[in-house]
């Protein structure tokens, strides 16, 4: 139980080593993915569709986790503790963009997903393609929102693998292979790395849905043990509140201690990028690989209402928390951790470290490292969702379109599996470089674009809105409104100021920071989309009217006229 | 005189979409003007029954969302009236 003791003091009490622990249970679960690899390989039948939508028939359970592990990154447990940290009770309604995404799993994904299984689509692209009179310009842009989320994405995570790895095993000795030395954040990331694009590309779908089905439940269980444990080191559910009351006022009103959240901008965020993380190339993959409108339906009911209870009753408890226990500090101006938590985003794992196995007992230090495993399981979840997507976006809406249409089943399954051989390789190696050379410009871009990815994918949602439910616009307007989100979103980037450099370059910057200030980015750019696509609508053809139709029939469940 | 079924149903779900719609504009939009305290105010209330004021409100509108969902799962997300459509034959659709 946390006194008024100083936190020094505390953690030098309370501190548990968890020895060799973190690399037992870390080796099991790196067996058990390989495993759940191996389980797909011998379930899969070969084709395209059972390759990429485990051949439409997951069931309730696996569509609800998978697309509930897809939807967490490493961040559900670092970040969002970490944002609370530094910004206090503002950044709790985060939490209230979790009910929006669960019920855009119903509303947008049932129809996706009734489309899906008529028409045999795999990727985005092919279904707004499709219904845009099988416009190569659509798929291409389509497909390039699509890359643009998911290739940050893949590589972050990567990242933050190995740095998790190189917190769990901190003493880990370096290694030498062929003149070139690997330290733990190396060895972890590789190890990640390869072990994940093993079971994708042994398994396709299949394996990567189960993973996820572990990993999620790491993770939903991870988020309220963490949080348990720091209302426990309260000393209960009065204790915990007692002390976060007396947080500075700051700390417990809008826009947060370091002034960054408005209203509007969390609710544009709660709204455009909760539905553009919905529409991303590997959450639309699920909708398509569910069983029925039935599964999602469910998962929709769990995702809306199991999730924010994490989040609210769990893992944004420990922010709090930490703040209360180990209070940031203005230096120099500038907001800082406490030097026990070293960076914000270490909020939970200073909170597990110190209290966490001291909590629980004997089987302390073993629920420590399970959370410690969630953490990077939340890391893979996503990366590897990600990594099978873009395989797919790829291979269906690039390679089979633009380089060999006429190559066969077989031959997109194999380019795909080189896909995702490359683009881990890849991953690996401009992670590798970029950690020992900071200002590596590569990464240093996609880091930049990181923060643009939900934004790029918030572009397609004009164009899907559309086709699922409106179905009064154009193929050019599609084409327009997106290049026209798309550019207003690299506005959001430092391409400006590369493109433009001097005084133009900056006063876009101040313009864009304005207004990053006032709204969500992928907003910004989805009223400017929006906009063009009904303007350019109102004066462009109409899409084939017998299409139309069909479309509306499908979605309707009328399959016979 | 009673309503026709696709009527009421009609009906119930304009007014779940408008309790969600303010539920998010209040929980998550300007709403929260109504409840913020001012930092600088000596005065203000930070919190409410001993939690702090925002958290209180923010879990207040994520009840009436997670109400809604489950008001519409019940009522309105019903998967028997959109009987899902046949399996493709192939699996190279969508061309």
């Amino acid at each position: 139980m946390v006194t008024n003791m100083d936190s020094t003091t505390i953690t030098q009490a309370n501190g548990v080593g968890l020895g060799y622990l973190p690399l037992v249970i870390m080796g099991l679960y790196m067996l058990m993915l390989l495993g759940l690899g191996l389980y797909g390989f011998l379930k899969a039948k070969g084709t395209e569709e059972d390759y990429y939508l485990a051949g439409r028939q997951q069931g309730f359970i696996v569509t609800t986790l998978t697309i509930m592990a897809t939807f967490f990154s490493s961040a559900a447990l670092l970040g969002v503790p970490g944002a609370l940290y530094k910004d206090g009770v503002a950044f709790v309604f985060f939490a209230l963009n979790l009910p929006v995404s669960g019920s855009a799993v119903y509303v947008l994904g049932s129809r996706i997903s009734r489309m899906g299984r008529a028409k045999g689509y795999v990727t985005p692209a092919d279904m707004l393609a499709d219904y845009y009179d099988g416009s190569a310009m659509v798929r291409l842009l389509v497909a390039l929102l699509g890359f643009l989320y998911v290739v940050p994405y893949v590589i972050i995570q990567v990242r933050a693998g190995g740095h998790l790895a190189n917190q769990l095993f901190p003493n880990v000795p370096s290694l030498t292979v062929f003149g070139q030395s690997f330290d733990a954040f190396d060895i972890g990331a590789t190890v990640l790395s390869l072990v994940m694009m093993v079971y994708i590309l042994v398994g396709g779908m299949r394996s990567v849905a189960l993973a996820d089905v572990v990993q999620g439940s790491l993770l939903l269980s991870g988020m309220l043990i963490a949080g348990l444990a720091v209302v426990t080191a309260f000393g209960g559910v009065g204790g915990y509140f007692g002390a976060v009351s007396k947080l500075p006022p700051e700390a417990l009103s809008l826009p947060g201690a370091s002034g960054r959240y408005t209203p509007w901008s969390l609710m544009t965020v709660c709204t455009f990028a909760a539905l553009a993380s919905m529409i991303q190339p590997a959450q639309w993959m699920r909708y398509y690989a569910a069983r029925s409108t039935q599964t999602l339906k469910r998962s929709a009911l769990i995702f809306s209402t199991l999730l924010p209870i994490c989040y609210l009753f769990g893992v944004m408890l420990v922010g709090l928390g930490a703040r209360a226990l180990y209070p940031p500090t203005i230096q120099d101006g500038v907001l800082t951790a406490h030097p026990v938590v070293g960076s914000f985003d270490q909020a939970v794992i200073a909170v597990l470290r110190n209290y966490g196995a001291a909590l629980f007992g004997v089987a302390g230090a073993a629920i420590v490292a399970v959370i410690m495993m969630a953490i990077l399981a939340a890391s893979m979840s996503t990366a590897d969702s990600n990594l099978h997507a873009l395989s797919a976006v790829l291979t269906r809406d690039v390679y089979d379109r633009f380089i060999r249409p006429k190559a066969g089943q077989s031959e997109r399954t194999w380019v795909g599996r080189g896909v995702i051989i490359a683009a881990t390789l890849l991953a690996l190696w401009l992670v590798r470089v970029g950690e020992r050379n900071q200002g590596f410009a590569p990464l240093r871009m996609i880091i930049e674009m990181m923060y643009v990815a939900i934004a790029f994918s918030c572009q397609a949602l004009p164009a899907t809105i559309d086709v699922l439910f409106v179905r009064r616009g154009t193929r050019a307007g599609a084409v327009c409104g997106m290049v026209a989100g798309l550019v207003t979103v690299l506005f959001f980037t430092p391409l400006p100021t590369i493109l433009l450099g001097g005084g133009a370059g900056e006063s876009v910057v101040s313009t864009v920071d304005y207004l990053k200030k006032l709204f969500d980015i992928g907003f910004c750019g989805f009223v400017v989309n929006a906009a063009v696509f009904v303007l350019v609508s109102a004066f462009t053809k109409k899409p084939d009217r017998k299409r139309v139709s069909e479309f509306a029939r499908i979605m309707r469940g009328v399959h016979r006229e | 005189m009673s309503r026709k079924p696709g009527t009421k149903r009609r009906r119930l779900a304009v007014a779940l979409s408008a309790i969600f719609l303010a539920a998010v504009v209040l929980g998550t939009g300007p709403g929260i003007y109504l409840v913020n305290p001012d930092p600088a105010d000596p005065n203000a209330a930070f919190t409410f029954l001993g939690l702090p004021l925002l958290y209180v409100w923010a879990v207040f509108w994520f009840f009436v969302q997670a109400a809604v969902v489950l008001v519409a799962y019940f009522t309105l997300w019903d998967g028997r009236e959109h009987p899902d459509p046949p399996r493709p034959p192939s699996a190279r659709n969508g061309d």
